[in-house]
């Protein structure tokens, strides 16, 4: 990944002019976003290339004077649960913690109907990446678009993008599209693309792991959860040195999930093809299974997995 | 990946900057924004409110009927409860379904309406579930329960206390406590639940019903939805609930979802919503072909925003958006649309015109065409002198205005005697002959033509009918104009009326016929009939047919004077708006022709003539992705990465082997390698194709066509 910057920074970018053109173009339009914002109509942009840098222009000269979200909806790790968070705590300085995100949802649509003077701009990038673009989130980020002191511009780039939206979402989406070509290349986008051309190091981030994790049988979703659950339980204990095989392939037992030492051991190798687990040898000889994942983003794949 | 930015705290008084800042610097020129920005606005919000008052007319027969509905199943059920021998049955639910059409966005106003409704007339307690909160039974229960005594809790006008305790009894929701609710409430026996204790209206009915809307009934799951009516069959005692089903598709649904012992518990009555056809047409007919409203559509932008409605979604909410898209277009687009408002107010604005706004006024291209068609003494006068310009506005502002009014009339005019018409050669509604007279005129059409020759075969008692349609008309509006030509149309009639008398003698018609009845024999019959033929051919035209071809005639006058399209009156851009485009492009997008276009063809977007290339091929200048797309178009449905690489790499070798030479090769291998990567990763993101597990260093194509 490195050497690939590297060699990509030493080519120029072809046209350049150009697509400073075409920006430019863009940019005029940016105090009719404004005017149409406010009217109640949300913004989405299409169109080949990076819209970031375009958004990003539009944070930096419209929206200074103002509060407003960024997100990156690119980022393999982020969630709807994340987007709210960030409005409830930071925009709404609220501390307390909710129960499901629906019930959040609800709190901040009461707090911003009291209160007329709060205004939000939301910018998404990348409205259509992999974490966002399941129903309940878009249900719940059209609802919250919905509001009408809440502003949203997002950008699309998948070309099956408009596929997720049915007409009750879009009714409340209430897109104005506007085509904003821009040529310019995905650096950011792209950079957290698993690219098969590319072996990536590093930890797993969660978009991959619910990928891997979606075609797995029942029962092998099953395992991973017990050990991931079994992990999460022991992650203040600092010299927790992974569950040992065979208080797991017990475990494993009494939930039903395998009824031989050979299944989970075939079951432990796909994971461990996939790096969903590391095996170490303890002190004793014994072989104890660790997911080389953190913390933070196993919770959020539980949660995920207790959504559906 | 969620950042906040706050602004600094002093600044942010500065927050709630006028939207009409934003219409100032977007028109370069004119001064008097803020004006049109009012104007928009007040504009906007009289539509709106129009439009939620017509949704509210239409939906009334439908509701009516639903209250009265309401109020014998719940009589019954309190007739029920007495006699005990009907308790055994009384596991009944009333229900009612509505069948409200496909238009899901239409929906939700129609069930606000309906909830006021219930809640004025017959109960307080009325709970609108919709399918997204309610996976399960207990978020069901629990979302019911908050509704309801939310509900309660409005309308008793209730200290504070109370309402924190309602919202901590969300925690244990059950039937029982719903049914200990009720009770309380109604009844007034607070024994068992301390926080109810409170005088609620309710005494004044005895015990209303419960109503619980479902709003979307196909996106229930069906297990939820069965374990309720269950449930609440059980209590239904206690209890009394309504349940009212929103359908979008049929009342098939019902018993699709719901199996024969579920729905045998419901007592269900079926109720038809208004089509989304008719609620379109009275929507047009109020908003568009009215005076009231001084803003007009175009006909292409109406033709855009009607065919959206038929061809995609059917609903009238995405109607108005677009309606409302293109009066924010048009004011914020057209420096003279400051003149789009009632006449009075207009003639005042056109004396307070600056300078420039003359100027604007000038470079109109349908003024031009009026200042052609003076002599030259007023051309100058009006292409120098300001006063002398604002006057002559004023006059053809106000010539714009009868013109409206007279278009209108004359119009419904035409639509009653061509919609009766076999065939319908101008169309059934009358939005379709709206949209033929704004293209062009009317008269010149073929459809016109036909629509013509078959009114001049109107028998008598259809053509009264609709000379006495056109007389309301023209008596319903207070234009002066018309005075004339009510007299002239109540002319007609009386002597049509006449006419009815003198035809009293049926000789000329009948006789023939009366004879041919008498006669029996073949030949004497063949001889008749060509005589008939004959007297037919050459006979004088009665006084009637006379008389029929006279109105038909005059009507036809009136359509040339008065339905010219609007585009060949002076000033029209000020009150129409015609740029479909623009609606085109931010209604109804196509991302994917956008991503097409700007991949085969970057010409459009990067003004490079080294990108310009002739007919299908591609320069091999473009842009990486462009070639990595145009080449993995040439394949099949799995790519083959080392090949895709080889050929992408020929490509690009051969664009820039003009200005390097071979001997840095290894490098630039490894450039090419990593462009192709960054390329090919790029296309993976923008879906075109996906990596693939049935050959190892495969990839699949995700689309169809190509080379």
């Amino acid at each position: 990944q490195q050497t690939l910057c590297g060699l990509l920074k030493k080519t120029p970018l072809d046209y350049a002019a150009e697509i400073e053109e075409l920006n430019q173009q863009h940019e005029t339009l940016f105090s009719k976003w404004m005017l149409q914002l406010h009217l109640g109509f949300n913004i989405v942009l299409y169109g080949l290339g990076s819209k970031r840098d375009l958004l990003e222009k539009f944070c930096t000269s419209v929206l200074q004077d103002s509060v407003y979200l960024v997100v990156n909806g690119y980022f393999p790790s982020i969630t709807v649960r994340s987007i709210l968070n960030s409005i409830t705590e930071e925009v709404l300085d609220h501390t307390g913690t909710f129960h499901s995100p629906p019930e959040q949802l609800e709190f901040i649509i009461k707090r911003f109907k009291e209160d007329s003077s709060l205004e939000l701009y939301v910018l998404i990038h990348n409205l259509d990446s992999q974490m966002l673009r399941g129903e309940r989130s878009q249900q719940i980020l059209a609802q919250l678009s919905s509001l009408p002191s809440i502003y949203l511009i997002a950008s699309i780039d998948h070309i099956n993008a408009p596929l997720m939206w049915d007409q009750a979402k879009l009714s409340l989406y209430n897109w104005l599209w506007y085509e904003t070509t821009t040529f310019s290349p995905y650096v950011e986008e792209t950079s957290y693309e698993n690219s098969f051309l590319v072996q990536k190091s590093g930890s797993l981030a969660l978009s991959s792991l619910m990928h891997v994790l979606c075609s797995l049988t029942l029962n092998a979703r099953g395992i991973f959860r017990l050990l991931a659950q079994y992990q999460l339980e022991k992650k203040d204990n600092l010299s927790y040195p992974g569950l040992s095989f065979q208080d797991f392939y017990q475990q494993c037992r009494e939930a039903f999930l395998v009824n031989s030492d050979l299944t989970l051991r075939a079951q432990l190798t796909e994971f461990r093809d996939h790096k969903l687990i590391r095996t170490k040898r303890g002190a004793d000889g014994v072989e104890y299974l660790v997911i080389p994942v953190d913390d933070s983003t196993l919770i959020n794949f539980l949660e995920n997995e207790d959504e559906d | 990946g969620c950042f906040v930015f706050k602004p600094s705290p002093k600044k942010r008084k500065m927050v709630s900057l006028e939207t009409a800042a934003e219409f100032r610097d977007s028109s370069s020129d004119s001064e008097d924004t803020n004006l049109r920005f009012h104007t928009c606005q007040s504009l906007w919000h009289q539509i709106k409110s129009e439009t939620e008052k017509i949704q509210e007319d239409l939906n009334k027969q439908l509701f009516d009927n639903l209250l009265s509905f309401l109020r014998r199943s719940h009589s019954e059920f309190q007739e029920k409860t007495t006699k005990w021998t009907c308790q055994m049955k009384s596991k009944e639910i009333p229900t009612a379904a509505l069948i409200l059409g496909v238009n899901v966005t239409d929906h939700n106003m129609t069930f606000r309406n309906l909830s006021e409704v219930l809640q004025n007339n017959i109960t307080p307690y009325i709970a609108l579930l919709e399918a997204k909160d309610c996976p399960g039974v207990k978020n069901l229960m629990q979302k019911l329960l908050g509704q309801l005594m939310n509900c309660s809790v409005d309308l008793d006008f209730l200290e504070d206390e109370n309402s924190l305790q309602v919202s901590q009894n969300r925690i244990r929701c059950s039937m029982t406590s719903l049914v200990h609710w009720y009770e309380s409430v109604t009844k007034k026996t607070d024994s068992e639940t301390p926080s109810k204790t409170r005088t609620s209206p309710s005494k004044h009915w005895q015990s209303p019903p419960v109503v619980v809307i479902f709003k979307d009934m196909e996106s229930f799951t069906t297990k939820v939805l069965q374990d309720f009516i269950v449930i609440s069959s059980q209590h239904i005692h206690e209890l009394p609930l309504v349940l009212i089903f929103g359908i979008a598709t049929s009342p098939m649904i019902i018993h699709n979802l719901l199996p024969h012992s579920i729905s045998s518990l419901l007592c269900i009555e079926l109720f038809q919503s208004l089509s989304c056809k008719e609620h379109l047409a009275t929507i047009i007919d109020k908003l568009l072909l009215t005076t009231q409203f001084p803003f007009k559509l175009g006909e292409k932008v109406l033709q855009v925003l009607i065919n959206i409605f038929l061809y995609h979604d059917f609903s009238v909410q995405n109607f108005i958006k677009g309606y409302q898209l293109c009066i924010v277009e048009h004011f914020y687009s057209q420096p003279l649309s400051v003149l789009c408002c009632q006449l009075a107010d207009a003639k005042m604005r056109v004396n307070s015109l600056s300078q420039d706004q003359c100027e604007n006024i000038r470079m109109l291209p349908s003024f031009r065409r009026y200042v052609e068609g003076q002599v030259s003494k007023k051309q100058i006068a009006l292409l120098t002198e300001d006063s002398y310009l604002k006057e002559t506005v004023q006059k053809l502002l106000e010539d714009l205005h009868v013109y409206q009014e007279n278009y209108v009339l004359v119009l419904r005019c035409l639509h009653v005697f061509t919609s009766s018409l076999p065939k319908h050669p101008l169309g059934k509604q009358l939005r379709e002959l709206h949209c033929t007279c704004l293209e062009g005129r009317v008269w010149e059409t073929e459809e016109y033509e036909s629509a013509l020759q078959l009114a001049r075969m109107l028998n008598k008692t259809d053509l009264v009918t609709m000379l006495q349609q056109c007389v309301e008309i023209f008596v319903s509006s207070s234009g002066k104009e018309f005075d004339k030509t009510v007299e002239k149309l109540k002319e007609f009639l009386t002597q049509f009326q006449k006419l009815e008398e003198a035809f009293q003698d049926p000789d000329v018609s009948m006789s023939p016929q009366k004879e041919l009845q008498k006669k029996t024999d073949l030949y004497h019959l063949q001889e008749t009939l060509l005589e008939l033929k004959e007297s037919r051919r050459c006979k004088k035209l009665t006084k009637f047919e006379m008389l029929r071809f006279e109105v038909v005639d005059y009507i036809d006058s009136l359509v040339r004077k008065h339905l010219v399209p609007a585009e060949q009156q002076t000033l029209h851009e000020i009150v129409y708006f015609n740029t479909a485009s623009v609606l085109r492009e931010h209604l109804n997008a196509a991302p994917r022709i956008a991503v097409h276009t700007a991949l085969n063809n970057p010409h459009c977007y990067l003004k490079n003539q080294a990108l310009k290339s002739d007919g299908g091929s591609l320069s091999n200048k473009a842009p990486d992705i462009c070639i990595a797309y145009r080449l993995h178009l040439e394949c099949g449905r799995l790519i083959n990465l080392a090949d895709w690489l080889e050929a992408f790499s020929t490509v690009v070798m051969a664009a820039e082997r003009p200005n390097a030479d071979a001997a840095s090769s290894e490098q630039e291998e490894d450039i090419i390698h990593a462009r192709f990567i960054r390329a090919v990763s790029e296309l993976e993101l923008l879906g075109f194709i996906k990596p693939s597990k049935q050959k190892t260093d495969h990839v699949a194509r995700l689309t169809w066509g190509g080379c």
